[in-house]
């Protein structure tokens, strides 16, 4: 059950950060839903990207790497799922710190990106926790899809 | 027979006991190594927020700049054109001569500006004027010019404001064709290729030397900023000394309406 939750959400997640890759490649920015500026704002600003490559590309990485961590049932798929959202949920909390004091505006795909992170990093969290160990060659509590 | 099985029934416990402990072993290493990343996250966050945070006033960094939706919202609709704020039909004429690298410059763009923006450029009172003044080195020429190129675009005074907000220490190098860009995207230009076309044409470095010439020449200026005052009840313009704020700016402009 964690790990369908863990590969829906990270599906979301290179959706999202996807968008982003396209809509900003070429200059745009992606269009907030609600209308105003802060997605455009937020793409012209001079931390959307990180020596030339948009940071949104270093989203796709991190929700591919947590996506294949699902695939798997040993104790290395369980610490890297969690390694690699630890890193991107804290990631998130710095790229939300810029948008709110540095750039000023608030792009809701930004936002979007950080929730899902946030709901990875608890997933993989509460995975390591409630099954490491717990290889099949062991014989002690299997872990189910 | 019952001896032989009892010792492989006592031998398959012992191989589970001790597999349990192994595996309580490594799961008990997993969640100290888990625990200990946690840890070292939560400080390099920390870490990095309270760096950026103490860090970030330093200016002239092109991959730093800030401020541009500040400068959006203090301006919003104000009209703007070339490098003229507020509407045209405005009694009162307020121009400032001005050099980018100028740190006084600065901090009358910060501490007195939005004031005067809010109480006497967006009421229709008065409209401000901006003329380069190009005194502090060759660097500031390429600036001006880059602010009347943004003006064309009809995003000069955005230009103006987050460069200031900006701004490194003068003289230091740091007016790159890279900083200009990065402060254009900031104040919202929107079509670059042309700005960088314009801002390069002899006619717009032409405007910088004009302007920086009749400051000195004509109005005997020799500081940035200097101001000029025109209005309905002034005597043509006037050379205007401000070093009190934006109250001694607004009382000059009830005077001069």
């Amino acid at each position: 059950m964690l790990r369908r939750a863990i590969a829906f959400v990270a599906t979301l997640g290179i959706g999202v950060a996807t968008y982003i890759t396209i809509a900003d490649s070429g200059g745009g920015a992606p269009t907030c839903l609600a209308g105003g500026g802060g997605c455009q704002t937020v793409a012209d600003s001079s931390y959307s990207h990180i020596a030339g490559v948009n940071i949104a590309v270093f989203g796709i990485v991190g929700y591919v790497l947590l996506l294949a961590t699902a695939f798997f049932v040993t104790d290395w798929a369980r610490f890297g799922g969690f390694a690699v959202s630890l890193g991107g949920f804290g990631f998130s909390i710095y790229l939300t710190y810029l948008e709110i004091w540095k750039i000023e505006a608030i792009c809701q795909w930004c936002v979007a990106s950080a929730v899902l992170m946030t709901i990875l990093f608890l997933l993989n969290a509460t995975r390591l926790i409630g099954y490491a160990g717990t290889t099949d060659g062991t014989g002690t509590v299997p872990e189910r899809a | 027979m019952s001896n032989k099985r009892e010792r492989e029934k006592r031998r398959e416990e012992r191989i589970a006991a001790e597999a349990k402990v192994e595996t309580g072993d490594r799961r008990t290493r997993i969640l100290q190594v888990a625990a200990g990343a946690a840890f070292l996250a939560v400080v390099i966050v920390v870490v990095v927020i309270v760096a950026a945070s103490s860090g970030g006033d330093s200016g002239g960094d092109a991959t730093k700049i800030e401020h541009g939706a500040e400068v959006d919202r203090l301006l919003s609709g104000v009209p703007q054109s070339e490098l003229e704020l507020g509407q045209k039909s405005a009694p009162v004429e307020l121009i400032e001569f001005g050099d980018l690298q100028c740190p006084i410059c600065k901090a009358n763009s910060e501490e007195v500006l939005p004031d005067l923006i809010q109480n006497k450029i967006r009421t229709g009172d008065a409209k401000l004027v901006f003329r380069n003044f190009t005194i502090i080195s060759e660097e500031s020429i390429p600036a001006g010019a880059a602010a009347i190129a943004a003006g064309k675009q009809g995003r000069g005074y955005n230009f103006i404001e987050t460069f200031y907000r900006n701004q490194g220490e003068e003289r230091s190098g740091y007016v790159t064709d890279e900083f200009m860009e990065a402060v254009a995207k900031a104040a919202g230009v929107k079509n670059l290729a042309q700005w960088n076309k314009d801002r390069k044409s002899p006619e717009v470095l032409k405007e910088v030397e004009t302007t920086t010439a009749e400051a000195s020449s004509k109005y005997g200026f020799t500081g940035t900023p200097s101001f000029l005052i025109k209005g309905p009840s002034s005597n043509g313009y006037e050379i205007f000394q401000n070093t009190e704020g934006a109250g001694a700016f607004e009382e000059a402009i009830d005077k001069a309406s």
